[in-house]
């Protein structure tokens, strides 16, 4: 045994934190305009690049891959060299991770504003970019993989755990939701249609939560916490149980996005028990880090950078508390589609993801730097702001939510709904809106304190790039001695074996649910009425995804009679099977749009009232949040493109008929023709090669489908008359 | 690290990762029988779902609809006589009828005092696209002319509700000049 010297290097870490707090500038402002323009429309601009269709997106994947995804690799590069007493398997590796991360998140940024998206939420990204997401994530993984094959320390840390558990499932994740056809350079369909596609994005959405947001954070709260309150951790049996059972219930639970909703019954019920039996594995994180500091509570008291993560890790109990309750069936049904859902999501963001960052960097940068924080006070200034902040934010949202919901479902002694038009219950919660905006700017205030706080000490320090550290070399690894060493601390010192181990784990869960899924016929019953989609309604539904209408519509009416009422017929397991993306969308700032296109139904409009809403919603619907979308009048369809949409979208699987992509142009103009001449007789002029009379076409085909009536419900007012 | 004296026998010996070291406290009771109820709970809601006949969503809906079909009392089918319609003149149903014209966001197309905009025609003036006598109206509404862009109410008004709201246009708007008014559409009628 060899006493061996070797250098960490911190300059990565330095490069990813930097990398933490730029981000975390554009994604926190990024929010600060979208929450802006949910309370004030005039504000997307009139300009597609910045209307809130284009903006949300970048505000979810910037918070999400860039803010928290350069903050967990800060920590990673960190602890993991010290908990391993090992510089990273590679410098190269290091610079590739870092600069190819970053060059991914300014592609990101620049597509998503353009308009090429998938239309599949935390998961937008187009084929090319999620491709560099794959390479760069296997240079992550061989790099951290690397690292733990030349370690100096036998056994794996909880923190190493958790890290390889992110980043093998994260992996699976995203390379099996990211299966799609490239039809051009930036468009793709994927593989999977409808209702299989709304599985497997969920599948892959719910655990980008659990192996993006939530175990790398756990293991960085393994790591720093201990650090930050000199005190060990509280129990190495829990961190044993609760990782076992988190990793493997966690990825069951997908499914509880799409409760009430066109999803076999089975698969609704598994997400609701595995979104349930997550409860106990959930807070074993935050009972062993809250424990840790079990007689330690007089530093929370002094020490700004505790009350951090006490916050942080409290948060992260609620949050996991929070959330299998609304994956009951009965609170989902009213909690869906309504701000609820996003207040449990920035109360997770904000305060988990958020605020552990936040005390990581206040511990981190002075240590990088050889110094003392700048200010204790301003930090503690910023704790205090940020959460009034997060309160600020949530309660109006939770508020919000309650009186939405109690508004869409409240129906008077004649059977109608006392609230149809849905607009009134916009208009009603706007006031939270602008509160949510004050919450916001707290938050962004504290966060600037801290830029301020970090850059005055980086100022005053000295960089430490190459940290010396020593520690004996390995020993060979003996055979497991049954008598002194338990199976589990065998497996810590086996990582080959131990990341096989993880993988079963992981994999189980969605292999179960999505496969029958995929393979079994009788999951999705077909309907015989269900056409695929003209030309000119597919190119209509590219422009819907392009403009991110999803975002704020919902195509999926839920078996409730208040839903019936005020949309028409429930959505069914087989009218999407055309539908490669899905779009049944996961909040309602707008109505509904599955049955837009049931003429005579109770939501059609007629193509001049779309034409008005679009130009200008204010128009149609006074005091609405929507905003206008004029470019769609100007721009014209892509026709360029329009073969090879074809070709692809038979190659995933709807039925067009050989040699129908070279019809399609024809067939789409035809049909154009017909809405052009229909406005004109209102005296609208809009040539037939618009966007606008495309999207027009596919909002008049949503729904119609499975519905008979229409034809009745023209012809008997014709009769009458 | 910071290590009370009471925490010694919970101390693992050779547990030390970069100074971290570990305690081997017995997990909460409370928290492992959270687990396993939450556990058990699971078994019996999936058996009950999924295996013995639970009700599917399928089956809810129709409970819930069969149950306030069964309750309604003036409900929507509930019709008049649509060729004999009788203006109310009544000023409790032109209050009702001017809050309907809101809240049915009739306003949108045919402007706030019925002068019309670039969408619905104006309801003040003489000329009427689909008529002005009491039924005519009364089936304008309920029925809609879809390809015009007058959408069909039938299913979220009552007849009776139907009725103020024609009473309510064709009584109140009449001759009322409000500012903006649209120019006439449809044919003349004295």
């Amino acid at each position: 045994m060899e006493q061996q010297t070797f250098y960490y290097d911190n300059k990565i870490v330095k490069l990813f934190a930097y990398a933490t707090i730029l981000w975390a500038a554009v994604a926190l402002l990024v929010g600060i305009l979208a929450a802006l323009q949910m309370a004030f429309p005039i504000l997307n601009f009139g300009i597609e690049f910045t209307s809130f269709g284009r903006i949300r997106p970048i505000h979810t994947n910037a918070i999400i891959f860039a803010f928290v995804g350069n903050g967990i690799f800060t920590g990673v590069y960190y602890s993991t060299q010290r908990l391993l007493k090992a510089r990273m398997f590679s410098d190269l590796f290091s610079k590739i991770h870092f600069w190819g991360w970053q060059l991914i998140i300014v592609c990101a940024a620049l597509t998503l504003a353009a308009g090429y998206t998938t239309g599949k939420e935390y998961a937008e990204l187009e084929w090319p970019v999620d491709i560099m997401i794959a390479l760069v994530w296997v240079v992550f993984g061989a790099n951290v993989i690397g690292t733990i094959i030349k370690r100096r320390v036998k056994h794996l840390y909880v923190s190493i755990w958790f890290y390889v558990a992110s980043i093998l499932a994260v992996a699976m994740l995203h390379i099996v939701n990211s299966i799609e056809m490239p039809a051009s350079l930036l468009k793709s369909y994927p593989f999977y249609a409808g209702v299989q596609d709304a599985l497997v994005q969920w599948w892959y959405g719910h655990n980008a939560v659990a192996f993006f947001l939530t175990t790398p954070y756990l293991g960085l709260m393994y790591y720093f916490l201990p650090k930050m309150a000199n005190r060990p951790v509280y129990s190495y049996r829990l961190s044993i149980i609760h990782f076992w059972s988190l990793i493997f219930i966690y990825i069951w639970s997908g499914p509880h996005h799409l409760l009430y909703q066109a999803m076999p019954d089975w698969i609704q019920s598994l997400g609701v028990v595995f979104s349930i039996m997550l409860i106990a594995p959930s807070w074993g994180g935050m009972i062993n880090g809250l424990l840790t500091l079990r007689g330690a509570w007089d530093k929370v008291r002094e020490s700004p950078i505790l009350k951090f993560m006490v916050v942080a890790i409290t948060a992260y109990g609620m949050s996991t508390f929070e959330g299998p309750l609304l994956s009951i069936k009965s609170i989902n049904a009213i909690s869906h589609f309504t701000d609820w859902t996003i207040a449990h999501a920035h109360v997770g963001a904000l305060a988990w993801n958020g605020f552990l960052t936040f005390a990581m960097l206040y511990w981190l940068i002075p240590r990088l730097f050889n110094i003392e924080l700048f200010s204790k006070k301003l930090a503690n200034f910023h704790f205090w702001i940020g959460t009034l902040g997060i309160l600020l934010w949530a309660v109006p949202m939770y508020w919000a939510s309650f009186i939405q919901i109690l508004m869409w479902k409240e129906f008077n002694a004649q059977g109608t709904l006392v609230y149809s038009n849905f607009l009134q219950t916009v208009t009603e919660i706007n006031p939270f809106y602008y509160t949510r905006v004050l919450g916001g700017l707290l938050y962004l205030i504290g966060f600037i304190v801290m830029v301020y706080n970090l850059i005055k000490t980086i100022k005053a320090g000295k960089f430490i790039g190459e940290e010396e550290a020593t520690a004996p070399s390995l020993e060979k690894s003996e055979k497991r001695s049954a008598l002194s060493e338990t199976a589990h601390r065998w497996l810590e010192r086996k990582p080959v074996r131990f990341a096989i181990y993880i993988f079963i784990a992981v994999a189980i869960g969605g292999a179960i649910e999505v496969i029958p899924l995929i393979v079994v016929k009788s999951n999705i019953p077909t309907i015989a009425s269900v056409k695929p989609y003209t030309p000119l309604e597919l190119e209509g539904r590219d422009i819907y995804i392009k403009e991110g209408c999803y975002n704020c519509h919902s195509q999926m009416v839920r078996p409730f009679r208040s839903e019936t009422e005020r949309y028409g017929e429930y959505s069914k397991v087989g009218e999407f099977v055309y539908d490669h993306p899905f779009q049944f969308g996961s909040k309602r700032t707008g109505p509904d749009l599955a049955r837009t296109g049931v003429v005579g139904g109770k939501m059609y409009k007629p193509a001049m009232w779309h034409y008005n809403h679009m130009m200008n919603p204010q128009t149609t619907s006074q005091g609405t949040n929507m905003p206008a979308y004029p470019w769609l009048a100007e721009k014209e369809i892509d026709m360029e493109g329009l073969s090879s949409k074809i070709n692809a979208m038979r190659t995933v699987g709807v039925p067009y008929a050989e040699g129908f992509e070279l019809k399609a142009k024809a067939d789409l103009l035809a049909q154009a023709q017909l809405i052009s001449d229909e406005l004109k007789a209102v005296q609208i002029n809009v040539a037939p090669n618009k966007e606008l009379i495309a999207l027009i076409a596919y909002l008049h085909k949503l729904g119609k489908d499975i519905s008979s009536q229409n034809v009745i419900d023209t012809t008997s007012n014709l009769v009458k008359k | 690290m910071d290590i009370k004296d009471n925490e010694r026998k919970f101390l693992i010996e050779d547990h030390d990762y970069d100074g971290i070291k570990e305690l081997d406290n017995k997990p909460p009771p409370w928290l492992m029988w959270v687990f396993y109820l939450t556990v058990l709970w699971s078994a019996g809601y999936f058996g009950y779902f999924v295996f013995f006949g639970g009700p599917n969503q399928a089956t809810e809906y129709s409970k819930e609809i069969a149950i306030v079909d069964s309750t309604k009392t003036d409900s929507l089918t509930k019709g008049l006589d649509e060729n004999n319609i009788v203006l109310l003149k009544d000023e409790k149903s032109f209050v009702a009828g001017a809050e309907l014209y809101k809240s049915k966001t009739c306003f949108t197309c045919h402007g706030n005092n019925g002068e019309g905009n670039n969408v619905g025609p104006n309801l003040t003036d003489n000329a009427w696209i689909h008529g002005n006598k009491p039924n005519e109206v009364f089936k304008t509404i309920k029925y809609g002319f879809i390809t015009k862009g007058m959408l069909p109410y039938k299913d979220q008004l009552s007849d009776q509700q139907i009725l103020e709201l024609t009473s309510y246009i064709l009584i109140k708007f009449k001759g009322s000049n409000p500012a903006n008014a649209k120019a006439p559409q449809g044919t003349v009628i004295n």
